[in-house]
């Protein structure tokens, strides 16, 4: 009896420990340049304990599946999103999570890790068993290591970064769906049955322009001093919904998710909702009930207003009513944005071209990383570029050719970008014939290449939305003027039809062969099977032969098929 | 059979039937494969059109279109803004419409400085709008163009198409199940501006550098999949004429051709090909020769127009890009009553069928990509036209083969060996022969055919066909000097250039040598089989058509002894000058199309037609690079020029010819 007590209060110490975390959760709505509204989720974990030591055998609210995983493969930071459809940046904004269409998975490694390849290509392949994704298909052949594009996110004990501990991949291809989004959200505390994650209706979510959902996982620092580390975890899932789906543009709750809100998860510090009513000046609309708080947020020389709801059961229901007339608004465009296609046709050669718009009053340093699967070669020769029609000198450049069937192409930049400029990056590649069975059943399909992915420091805070790098919550980002906002935009994805075969093809190589050696057949037969005799020639005319011949038939003759065929044999002699 | 058995046996026999027959059996394999081609139109002997792609799944969907109300009022509003833009696209109604719908909507603007005559220069204004497709990251997009025609075009105006279009992307706007961006794309100056759209999307120059500046595009939808072309005359379509004949003769996929006539029978349009409906099932009445006639009628309009490489539509000019492209032409009923439209009708057709290009998983490959139509229900495959071209080309190619045996048989054995038919001896009694004339006949060593004269004819041929390809620019710029315009100076520079090209037999050494002329004939013979196979490839019905005008003027040219003959070769051979053959068609075009005026005005006007028509195949080419004129400057006219120099070839050679050889020799 004794002993179990004594077992139960070591639980219970065990348990204090493991109670050292927090949890939070926070849906921010804004509503973007004429028709769309952005809903952002964002659910935060931090668990006070050592990184380093932790062995997440018991875990509270921070979820075990993942810790397990992370801990395995000696992972000090993971980011992984999967997306549908394309962030608009020069409409949109930026967005609170970056994300590529597709899906994204980087990671940096412990620096004490023997085998980062093989680590990488396990921990790709657990997180692709964690959340039904296709993540299995990375692999070294289509991984990079970005030397300038990536910083660690969280804290780190060494003072140079060392890249080579950093793998980054994406699947542009990647369908995303509910069955990506179920397993995510057994990883929150309250799963899906209190709180905000309950709006996660799946037939809602997937009516949206753009959805993506997004973990991110990373140490931080445990207060100011940032003596100790907490482990933080950062799951969200962001939805960019369009009135001319929804039928209206007065939305709701109800209309956004298809149902009401259902109180907070009991579990959550804190449960809020915010509304970006910054764009009420142009287009007013009336929120319904009225917000707990107004707050204004300065960031940069930027100003935003948010109203703030606290979700504690009483509301279950926000709502916003355009009040007059919808006004065509003019569009004021990011300071950076950009998007890339393909030149060219047939199947021979081909380019690519990234533009960079540089909206800006100021020139920017950008940091562009394009890598390119391993049969899209291009050639560094052919890379221009040019910049309001001058050619412009990259800072820094950085390219890895690739091996076939072993490295991708990797190609990063840094460029300086004029003020309010145009730059346009062009490179040339060759379509590649692959071996037949590396097509996939839908050959004619097409081959992705995956977003290019452009990083700068902003110094403006316009249409700026995304948390400081020391934030973890949306509350973080009010009033976090900082000297420089990071911006990681992502472009579109591009698909190139590489040479196909037609693969209907082996079944007429068969048909071909089966001829051939049908052909081929007959003779070697005859040569092998019959005797040459000697046998006078005849003189007789040709109709008087036909004649014979006809009358030997007719009689029945059995020797005429030899000597006829002597007769062939004697001319052939 | 025999593919293991000895090459060399019984080949003398064969060689020996082949220079027998071989003028025999060229008139025969020449009349089989016209009549194989002829029989093609006969419903027994090609296939009923299918679906390959069963991604496409056509018409599986309920319509929802029904904004009718909204494209009829589109049009309205639009008729009245064309009134203010008596020359252009209203751009600001357009770009607004398009803003309001809530697309992504951008301009486009190109340049084109006319290469022939005095500089020139063009400009051009496409407006285009992109509906991006939810949850997609723009990777493929489908195009739905029109042409637009101000009410100065002399054309028939296509303004219920932009109606339509913008109704049509209203609603599509709304709806979420699109996987790919729609491109809704307005062009100026009919394919002019769609050349230079596409240049622009793709970032590529497709003719000569420097003539069509294509400009930038701003925005963009990734690989484009498929295009659909809008060219309705009238707000109530009666019917729906869908064509398919593109730049230098590409066709669609036959898929999508399918799927535009499978959507326009749903809707209860009646679609047509070639503006003739289909022969309709109930009337039995009609024997097998009038169905006959009638598909070969269709069959021959279709050959006709792909004949030419130039596009009978915008989406002739998707084709290159590997974009599958059509054009939906709407006609009214012959007596319009009232104001009434059918939009809705309309609207469902393109609703049906881009949602059937939306369900596409791949690109389209499934089906021909080469194909004749005798009707919109029948098609007839490569595997099927083929072989009648090949029969055609064959006659050259036996034609080539059996001179070059006679050739190289010598005439004496052949003569004295005629009665043996063993080979062995045939041999003894050539060296017999060989070995009694060698001692006193150095001409038979002086016979041989000299391979670097007849090389240099041919290269030397072949480098005024490219020439000829290059002189436009300078034949125009020198006109204009004199005050000539383009369109003349450039007709009269190619005659003057035709007609000294004429006197080129005059400058070859070799004229006199039968074996060197009879292998002229066989290289020329060669070189247009080669050519027609090639072209009908790529090209069929441009192909046929050459295959059937030269192939047996062609066969007709044999030395002979008949100087008549002769002289009816030559002159039956200068009518087959392209030159002769293109004045000749637009004479006769235009004195059928343009009957009850006098003699002298029609000849006028079919002259002025002549000239235009290869202005405009010379601008085409560097445009567009239309290698219709290329392939006729470069092959065609040196060709005819090879044949030319094998008219003057001397009649066989008789021992009397020889002998006054040999005795002025000795002299």
């Amino acid at each position: 009896m004794k002993a179990i007590l004594l077992l139960s209060i070591i639980g219970c110490i065990n348990c204090v420990d493991s109670l050292s975390d927090t949890f939070t959760e926070e849906l921010f709505l804004k509503p973007l340049y004429s028709k769309q509204i952005y809903a952002h989720l964002h659910f935060s974990t931090k668990w006070d304990t050592d990184y380093v030591i932790e062995s997440f055998r018991h875990t509270h609210l921070f979820p075990r599946a993942l810790g397990e995983i992370i801990e395995r493969h000696n992972v000090q930071e993971l980011h992984l999103s999967l997306t549908a459809g394309l962030w608009r940046y020069e409409t949109w904004g930026y967005p609170i999570v970056d994300a590529a269409p597709g899906a994204e998975l980087w990671a940096w490694f412990k620096p004490d890790t023997q085998d980062v390849d093989k680590n990488w290509k396990e921990l790709a392949s657990s997180l692709s068993g964690l959340i039904c994704a296709s993540l299995n298909f990375i692999d070294v052949p289509n991984s990079i290591s970005p030397e300038y594009s990536f910083r660690p996110s969280g804290v780190v004990n060494q003072p140079f970064v060392n890249s080579s501990f950093l793998r980054y991949s994406a699947l542009p291809r990647e369908i995303v769906c509910i069955e990506n989004l179920t397993p995510w959200k057994k990883l929150l505390p309250c799963e899906s049955r209190k709180g905000l994650a309950s709006l996660l209706n799946s037939l809602r979510i997937y009516n949206t322009r753009y959805h993506s959902v997004a973990i991110h996982l990373r140490p931080v620092c445990r207060d100011a001093e940032c003596e100790l580390t907490s482990l933080e975890v950062q799951q969200s899932v962001a939805l960019v919904y369009d009135y001319g789906i929804l039928g209206t543009r007065n939305w709701s709750i109800r209309q956004l998710f298809g149902q009401g809100l259902f109180g907070s998860c009991p579990l959550a510090k804190s449960s809020t909702v915010y509304v970006d009513i910054t764009s009420n000046s142009s287009s007013p609309f009336l929120l319904i009930p009225d917000p707990d708080e107004y707050v204004t947020s300065k960031r940069g020389a930027y100003t935003s207003t948010f109203a703030k709801y606290d979700i504690n059961g009483d509301i279950d229901h926000i709502s916003a009513t355009y009040i007059g007339k919808q006004n065509v608004l003019i569009n004021s465009p990011p300071p950076l944005h950009a998007n890339q296609y393909l030149t060219g046709y047939g199947q021979e050669r081909g380019g690519i071209v990234i533009k960079l718009y540089n909206n800006h009053w100021e020139s920017l340093d950008v940091v562009v990383l394009q890598s390119l699967p391993w049969y899209v070669p291009i050639y560094l020769h052919t890379l221009k570029i040019q910049s309001n029609g001058k050619q412009l000198k990259p800072l820094v450049l950085k390219y890895i050719p690739g091996k076939l069937r072993k490295r991708p192409y990797y190609l990063e930049l840094v460029l300086r970008l004029p003020p309010q400029s145009t730059t346009s990056i062009s490179v040339d590649f060759e379509h590649v014939f692959l071996k037949w069975t590396e097509y996939p059943p839908d050959a004619s399909h097409g081959f992705y290449i995956g977003s290019t992915i452009i990083s700068s420091m902003l110094n403006v805070a316009r249409n700026f939305t995304a948390l400081p790098q020391d934030g973890l919550t949306i509350a973080d980002s009010f009033n976090a003027s900082r000297s420089g906002y990071l911006v990681q935009v992502r472009t579109e994805v591009m698909v190139i039809t590489l040479p196909t075969p037609d693969f209907s093809m082996p079944y007429n190589v068969i048909c071909l062969a089966c001829t051939v050696v049908a052909l081929a057949f007959g003779p070697l037969h005859n040569i092998t099977t019959k005797r040459l005799i000697l046998k006078p020639q005849s003189d007789e005319k040709l109709l008087v032969r036909i004649k014979n011949k006809i009358l030997r038939v007719i009689k029945g003759d059995t020797n005429s098929k030899s000597s006829d065929d002597s007769t062939a044999a004697t001319s052939e002699k | 059979m025999g593919l293991l058995t000895d090459p060399s046996a019984g080949q003398g026999k064969l060689t020996k039937a082949l220079v027998k027959y071989h003028p025999k059996l060229t008139v025969l394999l020449y009349i089989a494969g016209i009549i194989w081609f002829c029989l093609l139109a006969y419903s027994p002997l090609n296939a009923g059109t299918y679906f390959s792609e069963n991604a496409l799944l056509p018409g599986l969907v309920t319509s929802k279109f029904r904004d009718d109300t909204l494209a009829k009022q589109y049009y309205d509003e639009l008729q009245y803004e064309m009134k203010k833009y008596n020359n252009s696209i209203p751009y600001p109604w357009i770009l607004a419409k398009f803003r309001q719908i809530g697309l992504d909507t951008y301009t486009h603007n190109f340049t084109l400085n006319y290469p022939l005559g005095r500089s020139q220069k063009f400009t051009g204004k496409n407006v285009y709008a992109i509906l991006r497709a939810a949850r997609a990251a723009s990777t493929e997009a489908l195009v739905m163009s029109v042409p637009f025609r101000p009410p100065s075009n002399i054309h028939l105006t296509t303004s219920p198409s932009v109606a339509i279009m913008l109704a049509f992307a209203k609603f599509a706007n709304k709806e979420k199940y699109w996987s790919k961006d729609i491109i809704f794309l307005i062009t100026e100056h009919e394919q002019l501006g769609v050349q230079a759209w596409l240049e622009a999307y793709h970032n590529v120059a497709c003719g000569q550098e420097g003539i069509l500046e294509h400009g930038d595009l701003q925005g963009r939808g990734g690989a484009i999949q498929a295009a659909i072309n809008l060219e309705f005359h009238h707000i109530n379509i009666a019917k729906m004429d869908i064509k398919v004949e593109g730049l230098n003769g590409q066709l669609p996929n036959l898929d999508l051709f399918n799927l535009a006539t499978r959507m326009c029978t749903k809707e209860g349009i009646p679609h047509t090909f070639k503006n003739r409906e289909n022969q309709k099932k109930d009337d039995r009445g009609r024997g097998p020769y009038d169905e006959w006639c009638y598909s070969f009628r269709t069959l021959m309009a279709m050959v006709a127009s792909q004949a030419t490489g130039i596009p009978n539509g915008n989406h002739g000019l998707f084709h290159r890009f590997g974009i599958q492209a059509l054009t939906l032409e709407g006609f009214p009923a012959k007596q319009v009553r009232g104001n009434h439209s059918n939009f809705i009708t309309i609207g469902r057709i393109l609703e049906g069928i881009f949602r059937s290009l939306n369900n596409l998983l791949e690109r389209f490959h499934q089906s021909y990509f080469f194909y004749l139509l005798p009707s919109s229900e029948r098609f007839i495959s490569i595997g099927l036209y083929m072989p009648a071209m090949c029969l055609i080309a064959g006659a050259l190619f036996i034609k080539a083969c059996g001179t070059w045996c006679k050739l190289q048989q010598n005439p004496l054995s052949s003569s004295d060996s005629q009665d043996n038919d063993d080979n062995e001896d045939s041999k003894t009694s050539m060296k017999k022969a060989s070995g009694d004339h060698s001692s006193n006949d150095d001409t038979q060593e002086e016979e041989n055919f000299d391979i670097v004269q007849i090389g240099s004819i041919f290269l030397l041929t072949h480098t005024i066909g490219i020439v000829l390809m290059n002189s436009p620019t300078n034949i125009t710029r020198f006109g204009s000097a004199y005050g000539f315009n383009t369109e003349l100076s450039i007709y009269i520079g190619f005659i003057i250039f035709s007609l000294v090209l004429l006197i080129a037999p005059a400058f070859v050494t070799i004229r006199s040598s039968y074996k060197s002329m009879t292998v002229i004939n066989i290289l020329s013979l060669l070189e247009l089989g080669t050519t027609l196979i090639c072209l009908s490839m790529y090209n069929f019905s441009l192909g046929f058509l050459a295959g059937t005008l030269y192939v047996p003027l062609a066969l007709l040219i044999v030395p002979s002894n008949c100087r008549l003959c002769s002289w009816v070769q030559k002159i039956l051979w200068l009518l087959a000058h392209p030159l002769v053959v293109l004045t000749t068609t637009v004479l006769i075009y235009t004195f059928i199309s343009i009957t009850g005026e006098p003699f002298k005005e029609n000849m006028l006007r079919g002259l002025v037609a002549t000239q235009q028509a290869i202005v405009f195949g010379i601008v085409d080419s560097m445009i567009y690079s239309n290698w219709l004129y290329s392939v006729i400057t470069c092959v065609m006219i040196p060709n005819w020029l090879c044949f030319w120099i094998a008219l003057f070839c001397p009649s066989k050679p008789k021992s009397d010819d020889k002998q006054v050889a040999a005795s002025k020799k000795n002299d």
